[in-house]
């Protein structure tokens, strides 16, 4: 009896654990889960806790400014870097990646902006190069075979025989998109697949992003085209400075959601600058166009005034300030400086006319690294501290890096260290020194904070105020955006090569700038 | 101290493991070869190096500013042989006028090189490579298969190379040895003093930060490119002074002595750092070795075998060396820096 009525109670529980089981299983389960992730390079925070699930059959957008820590996760994804801390759950499984060979074995393949195609070989050697199941012979016909059969799959029509080199960038994309494929992916990943394509190889593109959907792929797609986001994503994950803000199925955001999520830093923590009186124009420029770069830039840039260069990275900005100071002259508008015309063809030019520019790349573009602080210093105008037989002055080059150590408090035992050994922060005060030495008018500052520490950010700020009130005119480029912010008097937004606008500092809000570097808002203020 | 530390830099460490490389091979050979110490030796290695010397200063500004110059033996070839026709047709040019001419003839195809590798933008060692082979054709079909032969010859020339011009300890200073001194401590003090050394360095250090700063990097090339030119020149003087008879194969291969010469001497193939005075060690070094394995009499197989192995060996010693004299001089540098630190607290 006893006996009997235990077999029900086991049966009954066997019962329920199974039907539990099944009711699991018919759930979705993530393919891929990431657990409270955490990533620091030194004292930069590139992601703090973030937790987020991929599942099959959906495409998930990624979303956030330049530096939200979005790169630093798909890296972290595809087994580049290890995280500090947290779980990498791929099918219920904690797993390590330890190598981006190892993230495939499981299925996560990413493909690039740029593809990573081997130009002299054959779609269908493209498509296989990294396979290992192979005889000691190539079975060409199976290979051209197999090839089709996967570039079906993704309906696509392209001649597997044909050499990668010289196929559209949407076509080496699809040739990675059919690797990945081949390859048995679970979770793909597209780092802005986008950013190079034109309006109708996207619509191929999510034609196949589709297909791949359907087979229960999951796709991670990070796209700075808003528009495109709405149009493809299931759900919205925004990140905003290493950190998860938001993650919402997308008929649950609106745009003005979106962009709110992924602004909105406070903006106590910047100096605040107070608008300066406006001169006289220096520089003009008139529908500056450089083919594939950026076209029909227009602005006047005022004596005193700090005019900000607000865009993504890639948009374009970087390559106006190398036309205006002559590395990568523009092909069509003008220059006016002092109201004259001007053709400048190389930095010596623009350096003779005291333009001046603090380059994005302080490493590689704007110092000697084992050359001295004192050298690094007067490398611009060295004839003016050589006598007539060309032999440098010593004397009077190290009373001018004296001068500049003391003046921006560069912080070095000796000004005789080659610049390699200083801090970021350091490093860029010398470059900073350097052309302040020339006595510029016009002073092009490209990302000045980008990388050096909060303290000596404030005293660049400082700087650049200082600068502005003697009355040297100055372009500001930064992604910073309580950057630009705070710092300019008027932000003239770029994207994608075009001049969204110019905004005045004092009616313009981030939400705004932002916005208009997406392509988003309606313009409301045009060439203030 | 102070003052030790201004003449001495931390370019300079290299310069210091060189010497005293330079200092053990020196004591290998005397140990093992009898009547090592002797004026004939002496001179002849500083024959040797003195030719090799001029060539080698100026590949080393066209090193510095990462590119190469082939083309240096077949310089020094054809204007050896060309000042030696013309001397023999015209047996009163003097002194003064032999010299302008083999430096204009060199500074001249120097002149091309540069132009070519700077406004051109061809890649040097294709460019020099080209010229190695152009000029050397140049030279046969100038010589007509002929040679230059030593009695054709003015007798200025062909006592000038053991000319005294000092002596001192039983060792004496002869000319072509000055000049090699000569040159190379000018272009020291060009390398470390000017403007133009300035932005050699610049330049092969960073070619995009010197762009930025605007200096003429095409020019200052090119220079450099008709300043190796030129000294090959000289050297073709040297040369002709030196062996006296010119076939249309002389100075053949020197460009890879002249360049292994200048790479032992610290001076770094990817431009930017190294000096005069290293390369001149470096060729002082290769010369040494190399005659001294001939003194030794040593089958012409093993000879070329053995003077690579001694050179694999000093680099792999001198890699040793700089590294300990490296830490060295920061462990020095730090403590001074801390002490300064300590004063400015004070």
């Amino acid at each position: 009896m006893q006996s009997i009525n235990l077999h029900v109670i086991l049966c009954a529980i066997n019962d329920f654990y199974f039907e539990l089981a099944w009711i699991m299983d018919s759930l979705p389960q993530p393919v891929l889960q990431m657990h409270n992730i955490s990533k620091s390079f030194g004292a930069t925070v590139a992601l703090s806790n973030v937790s987020m699930s991929l599942y099959p059959g959906e495409v998930h957008a990624l979303v956030g400014e330049n530096g939200a820590g979005k790169s630093t996760l798909i890296k972290i994804m595809t087994g580049i870097y290890q995280p500090d801390s947290g779980d990498i759950i791929i099918n219920g499984n904690p797993t390590r990646l330890h190598s981006s060979a190892q993230a495939q074995a499981h299925g996560i393949a990413a493909i690039y902006q740029e593809p990573l195609v081997f130009p002299d070989l054959n779609i269908a050697e493209n498509i296989f190069i990294s396979h290992r199941r192979r005889g000691f012979l190539v079975n060409w016909g199976k290979m051209y075979r197999d090839a089709k059969k996967v570039l079906k799959r993704l309906d696509v029509d392209l001649d597997v025989r044909a050499q990668a080199r010289g196929l559209p960038l949407a076509a080496q994309q699809t040739v990675e998109i059919a690797k990945a494929i081949s390859m048995d992916v679970r979770v793909l990943i597209m780092d802005e697949p986008t950013a190079s394509l034109s309006a109708h190889e996207v619509t191929q593109l999510f034609k196949i992003v589709r297909n791949l959907r359907a087979e229960g792929v999951a796709v991670l797609f990070i796209s700075h085209r808003l528009e495109e986001v709405f149009e493809i994503a299931d759900r919205i994950t925004i990140f905003r400075d290493g950190e998860l803000i938001s993650s919402r199925p997308t008929h649950e955001v609106t745009r003005e959601d979106a962009i709110r999520d992924m602004v909105g830093r406070p903006m106590g923590k910047v100096f605040q600058r107070q608008p300066s009186e406006v001169e006289n124009v220096v520089l003009s420029v008139r529908d500056l166009s450089h083919r594939g770069k950026f076209e029909g830039i227009s602005f006047d840039l005022h004596a005193g005034e700090v005019l900000g260069f607000a865009g993504l990275i890639g948009s374009g900005r970087t390559d106006i300030a190398l036309a205006t100071f002559g590395i990568e002259p523009a092909h069509d508008g003008q220059i006016y400086f002092d109201n004259k015309p001007v053709n400048i063809q190389s930095p010596r030019q623009a350096i003779k006319m005291r333009i001046a520019y603090l380059p994005e790349d302080r490493r590689q573009h704007g110092l000697v690294l084992p050359m001295s602080i004192a050298a690094n210093i007067t490398l611009p105008i060295m004839q003016d501290y050589a006598n007539a037989l060309g032999i440098v002055q010593n004397e009077k080059e190290r009373q001018t890096a004296q001068d500049y150590r003391e003046k921006l408090s560069i912080r070095t035992p000796s000004i005789d260290l080659p610049v390699r050994k200083l801090s970021g922060g350091n490093q860029q005060k010398v470059v900073l020194s350097k052309w302040l030495n020339t006595v510029p008018r016009v002073l092009i500052l490209d990302e000045p904070t980008r990388g050096i520490d909060v303290g000596a950010k404030e005293e660049v700020h400082r700087l650049i105020d200082q600068l502005a009130k003697q009355g040297i005119a100055i372009m500001l480029i930064s992604s910073d955006l309580p950057e630009v912010l705070a710092m300019s008097d008027r932000i003239v937004v770029i994207r994608e090569g075009r001049q969204m606008g110019i905004f005045d500092r004092a009616t313009a809000d981030q939400e705004q700038i932002m916005g208009a570097a997406m392509g988003q808002l309606e313009m409301e203020r045009d060439h203030a | 101290m102070r003052r030790v530390r201004y003449f001495i830099r931390v370019q300079q460490l290299r310069e210091i493991s060189l010497l005293l490389i330079l200092a053990a091979v020196i004591y290998f050979f005397g140990r093992e070869i009898e009547d090592y110490y002797t004026a004939r030796m002496y001179n002849r290695i500083a024959t040797q190096v003195a030719l090799i010397a001029v060539i080698a200063v100026g590949q080393t500004l066209v090193v510095l500013t990462r590119n190469i110059d082939l083309s240096v033996g077949s310089i020094v070839g054809f204007t050896a042989f060309y000042l030696g026709d013309q001397l023999s047709k015209n047996p009163n040019i003097d002194l003064e006028t032999a010299v302008a001419i083999a430096v204009g003839v060199g500074a001249t195809m120097g002149l091309v090189n540069g132009l070519i590798v700077a406004y051109g933008r061809v890649p040097s060692i294709v460019v020099t490579l080209g010229t190695l082979a152009i000029y050397r054709g140049l030279l046969v079909e100038y010589s007509g298969s002929q040679s230059i032969q030593f009695r054709q010859l003015p007798d200025w020339i062909k006592t000038l190379p053991s000319e005294v011009l000092y002596e001192n300890f039983g060792l004496d200073l002869r000319p072509l040895p000055a000049i090699a001194i000569g040159v190379m401590l000018v272009f020291q003090v060009v390398l470390l003093y000017t403007i133009f050394g300035r932005r050699l360095y610049a330049i092969g250090s960073s070619p995009e930060a010197a762009e930025l700063a605007g200096i003429p990097s095409r020019r200052m090339i090119m220079l450099a490119f008709v300043i190796s030119g030129a000294l090959s020149g000289l050297g073709g003087f040297m040369y002709l002074a030196r062996i006296g008879t010119i076939t249309t194969d002389a100075a053949r291969g020197l460009e890879l002595q002249v360049v292994a010469a200048v790479v032992v001497g610290g001076v770094n193939i990817f431009g930017g750092s190294g000096t005069v005075f290293g390369a001149f060690i470096g060729v002082i070094l290769i010369s040494t070795i190399e005659l001294s394995l001939i003194r030794m009499q040593i089958n012409e197989f093993w000879k070329d075998a053995l003077l690579g192995a001694f050179i694999m060996v000093a680099v792999l010693i001198d890699t040793f060396i700089m590294g300990w004299l490296r830490a060295l001089w920061s462990r020095t540098e730090l403590r001074r820096a801390s002490s300064v630190q300590k004063v400015q607290s004070i």
